[in-house]
């Protein structure tokens, strides 16, 4: 069979094969400023998250971890990270007070056809005051949103394994 | 490497007129630009290989060593730290770029069991059906979403097996609240038409009201307008293509099992002069609950010529609601159909066993509680009573030749599914049916089923 014909569809097609349909609701910066308008920087961390083994971690984890100050005095945290929803990739944004409880948290880009109810702050609002120490889980913890399940679930997943790095690797690296 | 001569000339020109602005320059002031320039360089220097140690995962000694400061805006001024910022939120937030990949792939399927307890000559298993499903972005704004399904395992000329293509549509987001889709798509009506998933529903087989009324999976190829509102409203509006009343056989039980669904055309060569259009909207602004319903409306005589019901019109209509307090999800739904200018069309199909209905409608009540949860998996014990009516109502016939109401059909399901995770579900459930047909199925049942998705 000649396929040849086929070899100028794949140079067309490849250049294009790492892009993703999403629509971006913030940048990381308005989740910044959203979650901590009265912050006067944000200084990135650096998070090793393989040396701290937590289970449930999916391959290639990284999240993102920024500290949040007013003239030298802590605010809190930002953290961002990404979660698979059905078959497409969740970036959101979990703010933490300097205790270490839910701020509030933000989806930044969603790319799934269904679910994206779970941008709703009726939702979100659920995790607030939520800390490592709370068990976390759809449908006890947190509600579930109808049409929205897998996309609840992993996000829900997502906060408890970031309260659980603050945890382990940010709570009392404020200094 | 030859450089122009023109270029040379330039270059010299430019060298000397900045020796001769230097030699006018204070020179301490020059030093000290000079330094501040250096001091920043490095401080970028600095920010950039940290940045890349954060790409790159730079592996750590031990949990203690599991975050570095990094030393962009260490005692820096608000303006220092405002440029820290800038910097660091255009970089991409995680470094997962294998998962952003723009194709992706899942798929769900279920395999079934039918026991009837009062004709176990009948008992049947079958893989209902097996679906693999795509979605390819053209770029961050467009995309191409499918899903492929083959129904009872082997499909050929001799078999009773189908492959369709369930979903074919482009959508293209035009703000990241609305959009716009084109092609093969669900009709939003109901609990289950979008969300058919097996581990989506409780039971075995899908309730009687979202099969025999709505007729799930019902899809039509339109063009749709989407989007939702940070009140919890979510709409969808389209118009396209809708079912065909020429399709209608009066021979067979197919219309009396499923109004809508023996006239639907799936998009296979669908005739497309009447269109239809239709409109749902739901409300899920607060957490647990969804409340909502939707339309379906059009003229479905498709301008067949001679044919009696060419201004035949479908109106369909349904509203539901589904509570998920803790463990407990409660759901109820009612939908009504009617189909208006029958007459003619019934007199043409007297002594034939199935006329066209002028109201059909349907409604259940459903409660399940996820009553052991372990680890993964959980246990979720329902119990489901639906009334249906294919054949509610038939238009008025001279007296002698009109049809009757069809009796109303009662069904009891009680059951459990059982996650092995949130994915695989295995179901076991008993079905009592207070009138059996069994042309249609219609009996006391035991059923077994598993599903998946991914």
């Amino acid at each position: 069979m000649k396929v040849r014909w086929l070899l100028p569809f794949g140079l067309v097609v490849t250049p294009i094969a790492h892009v993703a349909f999403a629509a971006q609701y913030m940048t990381v910066e308005q989740a910044q400023r959203a979650a901590f308008p009265d912050s006067t920087e944000f200084t990135p961390r650096v998070l090793d998250v393989t040396s701290l083994a937590l289970s449930g971690a999916p391959q290639g984890w990284a999240p993102k971890a920024w500290l949040a100050r007013a003239d030298g005095r802590v605010l809190g945290w930002l953290m961002v990270d990404q979660v698979i929803g059905k078959s497409e990739l969740i970036t959101y944004a979990v703010a933490l007070d300097a205790g270490g409880g839910v701020k509030s948290i933000e989806i930044l880009d969603y790319r799934e056809a269904h679910g994206g109810e779970i941008r709703l702050a009726g939702w979100r609002k659920q995790f607030a005051g939520k800390t490592g120490a709370d068990p976390l889980e759809l449908n006890k913890d947190i509600k579930n949103i109808s049409g929205a399940t897998l996309s609840c679930r992993h996000v829900t997943e997502g906060v408890q394994r970031l309260l659980k790095v603050y945890n382990a690797a940010l709570r009392g690296a404020a200094g | 490497m030859q450089q122009h001569p023109f270029a040379r000339a330039a270059l010299a020109l430019a060298l000397g007129m900045a020796l001769s602005s230097a030699a006018h320059a204070d020179e301490v002031a020059l030093k000290s630009e000079i330094d501040a320039l250096r001091a920043e360089v490095a401080a970028l220097q600095a920010a950039v290989k940290q940045m890349q140690a954060g790409q790159t995962q730079a592996i750590a000694a031990s949990p203690a060593a599991a975050v570095t400061p990094v030393p962009v805006d260490a005692g820096g001024s608000p303006s220092h730290a405002s440029a820290a910022s800038s910097a660091v939120a255009t970089a991409p937030p995680v470094a997962r770029d294998d998962a952003m990949a723009g194709t992706n792939f899942w798929g769900y399927g279920e395999l079934n069991y039918n026991h009837p307890t009062d004709d176990i000559g009948d008992t049947q298993a079958d893989l209902r059906r097996a679906v693999i499903g795509f979605t390819h972005a053209f770029d961050d704004s467009t995309r191409v979403y499918g899903e492929i399904e083959w129904e009872h395992a082997v499909a050929s000329a001799d078999d009773q097996g189908e492959t369709e293509v369930e979903q074919l549509y482009v959508e293209h987001s035009l703000a990241g609240n609305y959009g716009v889709r084109a092609g093969l798509m669900l009709i939003p009506l109901g609990l289950l038409n979008e969300h058919h998933e097996p581990t989506n529903y409780y039971g075995v087989e899908l309730n009687f009201v979202e099969n025999a009324i709505i007729p799930t999976t019902w899809r039509e190829g339109g063009l749709a307008m989407y989007g939702s509102t940070d009140a919890g409203f979510s709409w969808n509006v389209g118009v396209g293509t809708g079912p065909d009343l020429g399709k209608w056989d009066p021979s067979s039980d197919e219309g009396r099992e499923s109004p809508l669904g023996s006239i639907h055309q799936e998009l296979q060569l669908a005739k497309a002069h009447d269109l239809s259009g239709f409109g749902a909207l739901n409300w899920q602004g607060i957490p647990g609950l969804l409340v909502g319903g939707g339309v379906f409306a059009g003229k479905i005589g498709q301008d067949t010529p001679d044919f009696p019901a060419d201004g035949a019109q479908l109106v369909l209509g349904e509203a539901h609601v589904r509570w998920q307090p803790g463990p407990f999800d409660l759901s109820a739904l009612y939908t009504r159909g009617t189909i208006s200018d029958t007459q003619a069309l019934n007199l043409t199909y007297l002594g034939q066993p199935t006329p066209v209905p002028k109201a059909f409608w349907g409604g259940y009540a459903q409660g399940a509680w996820r009553a052991l949860e372990w680890g993964q998996s959980s246990l979720v014990p329902f119990v489901r009573y639906e009334e249906f009516n294919t054949g509610a109502e038939y238009a008025q016939q001279p007296p002698g030749f009109g049809t009757p109401a069809l009796p109303t059909e009662r069904v009891w399901t009680a059951g459990a599914n059982y996650y092995l995770n949130p994915n695989v579900v295995f179901k076991v459930d008993y079905q009592h049916f207070n009138y059996d047909d069994e042309a249609l199925g219609y009996g006391n049942r035991f059923d077994l089923g598993l599903g998946y998705q991914f």
